[in-house]
């Protein structure tokens, strides 16, 4: 008798609750929302640049460092980032750039002073990945489900209360074929996501952090990547030096890569 | 009463998920394990902005030793290829914003080098290969004039690059057989470049004056010191006009005019991704143009090398006719970011089956070194120069792989077959960042073939590279 009771309370107020939490403009409503809205706390509308730091750790040694200059611009129709990455450092690698342009990928080499095109798969080789991961808007490239509410802890060990999203490839330009997400309920912040293959294989789990004002609001400013491939590779990404600027069309035509150095 | 029993199960299916949620997000937090101390890590001085575009310095130690062949259908031309090589050199390019809108670039190599042939000490030990200077002046965005040494390259294909139409005599000393590599260090010519870019294309127009008349070709004994070898690149009038479109966002062809002396080429440059993996590219080139025979007896003729009045050892045609070179391929990266590139080449000027016959079956009559060998080998030597391909068909393949088997080791590697007798030249190379600012190589290559193929009749038949790089 006191167990019906008990069920009839949760029930009622199952009833009487939940409407009102559907209607409340704070809650995330769909998986999909949730992952928008995570896309606009880590990159803004317009175009910016940022100078990105990341740092490679070895079994747990840092072992190299490469700087990358980023202007990304996004597209008003695909609502996805157009990218150019430019390598600051380390000396042998500076001043190459890769253009990531909708489906058009170009890598050029001041050495050889040429362009050569890449692959979407290709793309993904090299530090220039990265970056370029960083900026993509997953709701644009995936279709996201919400597995459920879970407290997980950040990479400062602190619990977060988030939504669970598990989203799979929507379309060819998606970068995986399927990404788990956990986003911070109530401040949309990305806290967590899993990369995996085509086969199901997980490569990456990445961790958002340093949460600061930066373009326009508070967003994540760090990362972290674990290789969940190289078991002892572990890279940090910082990104530095955000500001909003204007990225010109002509930018993004391959014949004007050579001039670009130092924009 | 079953309705109570219905809600009773879904709170228990709610508390057996919500313990399932914890012993998931439990697993969840193991991965924060794997995070190294980030304390321990050197602040990352943020750079400037503008620091390190398009800009380097490096200073490479490169040894190397070659293998001979021996048994020679036809006799090669003397010194034979030196047994070692030890090369030290200082590679730099740089750029100085002069203003908003003028720029001064620079780049160059200084080597110096040691092997058994040369005199040490001498000029032929120091070694300046002047590969730009020009000014650059930006009036509007996206608007731009060249005036200088410029290189500048075309063609979408890695192994042969028939649209590349200054390529010509541009390689000096190549360290690596590798074209896509040979490409890095090249001489550009004495030019004024005009380029327009906008939102759907580009337009290039270059002029190269002719100032020098044709020069010999230069053996690895003879090269100037610190002369910056103008003969090389401006031994005649050269006009380039090319203008890219973009049709679509995944499609921009490119097209090419270029004027040299009495000859017009006409160029396309194509490329296509197919699906995720696959990028296709197609690079044709095609006007009149005697053979490479013709065209190599005649640069011979008129600079001396051969005697005006000496008879061609091959058959020889003066006439023209229009002449295709193609360059077709597809680039494939595997799941385990291995890029894969295959092409196809075609060069209608090149030796035929019935030239390489003509080839081996002249200089076999001859037997000894002389006159008429000395020009069966002239030609050969002058479609190196030309940085054109030798058989009308080839075929190439390379492989490339970052992060190869352990982390900073990046392995490249390629084959170039003759599509007539199936012989070719094979080079593997590793790179081991030892550092950001070290890194470490061997470079290794051999020809396989007959004596009487393409490439089992040069005189080297392997060699062996190792170098130490330290980059600034």
């Amino acid at each position: 008798m006191k167990l019906r009771r008990i069920v009839a309370a949760l029930l009622i107020g199952a009833a009487l609750g939940l409407p009102a939490l559907s209607a409340s403009p704070a809650r995330a409503e769909t998986a999909s929302d949730i992952v928008a809205a995570a896309d606009k706390v880590r990159n803004p509308d317009q175009p910016f640049r940022s100078t990105d730091t990341l740092t490679e750790y070895v079994s747990g040694k840092p072992k190299n460092q490469n700087v990358l200059t980023v202007y990304a611009k996004l597209d008003p129709v695909t609502r996805q980032f157009r990218n150019l990455i430019l390598y600051v450092q380390p000396p042998r690698d500076a001043g190459k750039m890769v253009l990531l342009d909708k489906r058009a990928f170009w890598f050029y080499d001041p050495a050889s002073k040429a362009s050569v095109r890449i692959s979407p798969q290709q793309r993904l080789t090299g530090q220039a990945s990265v970056a370029d991961v960083l900026t993509v808007n997953l709701s644009m490239d995936f279709t996201a489900a919400l597995v459920g509410d879970e407290t997980i802890q950040d990479s400062e060990h602190k619990d977060r209360h988030c939504a669970h999203i598990d989203m799979h490839a929507a379309n060819a330009l998606a970068t995986y074929n399927r990404i788990e997400y956990w986003v911070e309920r109530g401040t949309s912040n990305p806290i967590k996501a899993k990369f995996y293959s085509d086969s199901g294989r997980l490569l990456k789990i990445l961790y958002y952090r340093g949460f600061r004002e930066s373009l326009g609001r508070v967003r994540p400013l760090e990362a972290i990547i674990i290789d969940a491939v190289s078991s002892a590779l572990v890279t940090t990404v910082d990104f530095g030096d955000q500001h909003f600027q204007d990225v010109p069309e002509t930018w993004f035509q391959r014949d004007y890569l050579p001039h670009l150095q130092g924009q | 009463m079953r309705a109570i029993r219905v809600a009773e199960l879904a709170i228990l299916a709610a508390l057996a998920g919500a313990s399932s949620a914890n012993a998931q997000t439990g697993d969840e937090n193991k991965d924060l394990d794997r995070i190294p101390d980030l304390a321990a890590a050197p602040v990352a001085a943020s750079p400037p902005a503008t620091s390190g575009g398009g800009q380097s310095l490096y200073l490479e130690n490169a040894f190397t030793l070659n293998a001979t062949r021996s048994g020679f259908v036809v006799a090669p031309p003397p010194p034979s290829p030196t047994p070692w090589q030890e090369l030290l050199f200082l590679d730099a390019r740089k750029a100085w914003r002069l203003d908003s809108r003028l720029s001064l670039t620079f780049s160059g190599r200084l080597n110096l080098r040691e092997e058994p042939d040369i005199h040490f000490p001498g000029q032929e030990n120091v070694r300046l290969d002047l590969r730009e200077a020009y000014l650059s002046w930006t009036p509007v965005d996206g608007t731009f004039f060249d005036l200088g040494r410029v290189n500048l390259k075309s063609g979408v294909a890695l192994g042969f690059n028939p649209t590349d139409f200054f390529k010509t005599r541009s390689v000096v000393e190549p360290l690596s057989a590798d074209p896509s590599v040979q490409r890095e260090d090249r001489l550009g010519a004495l030019m004024v470049r005009a380029q327009r870019v906008w939102q759907g294309g580009s337009i290039t127009i270059a002029y190269a004056p002719g100032l020098y008349r044709p020069t010999p070709i230069y053996s690895d004994l003879d090269l100037p010191s610190l002369n910056p070898v103008f003969d090389r690149t401006n031994a005649a009038d050269r006009w380039l006009i090319k203008t890219s479109i973009t049709v679509h966002d995944d499609f921009s062809p490119e097209f090419l005019v270029y004027h040299e002396g009495d000859r017009t080429q006409f160029g396309v440059n194509l490329t296509q991704s197919l699906g995720n993996k696959i990028v296709a590219y197609a690079e044709w080139a095609g006007g009149d143009a005697p053979s490479l025979i013709d065209d190599a007896l005649s640069y011979g003729r008129e600079t001396g090398t051969i005697p005006q009045a000496a008879p061609s050892v091959l058959p020889d045609d003066p006439r023209r006719s229009f002449m295709n070179r193609l360059s077709a391929g597809l680039s494939y990266t595997t799941q385990s970011m291995i890029t894969f590139n295959l092409e196809y080449h075609y060069d209608q000027t090149g030796f035929s089956q019935a030239d390489w016959g003509d080839w081996f079956q002249r200089g076999q009559a001859l037997a000894r070194y002389g006159p008429a060998t000395a020009q069966l080998w002239y030609i050969r030597e002058y479609a190196q120069d030309q940085g054109e391909i030798l058989s009308q068909q080839s075929a190439f393949l390379r492989f490339d792989r970052t992060d190869a088997f352990v982390h900073n080791l990046e392995l490249s590697g390629f084959v170039n077959v003759d599509l007539y007798d199936g012989s070719g030249l094979t080079q593997l190379s590793a790179d081991y960042y030892l550092s950001n600012t070290f890194t470490i190589g061997v470079l290794g290559n051999a020809s396989f073939g007959d004596r009487r193929t393409d490439f089992g009749s040069l005189p080297g038949a392997a060699s062996i590279l190792i170098k130490l790089a330290r980059y600034f």
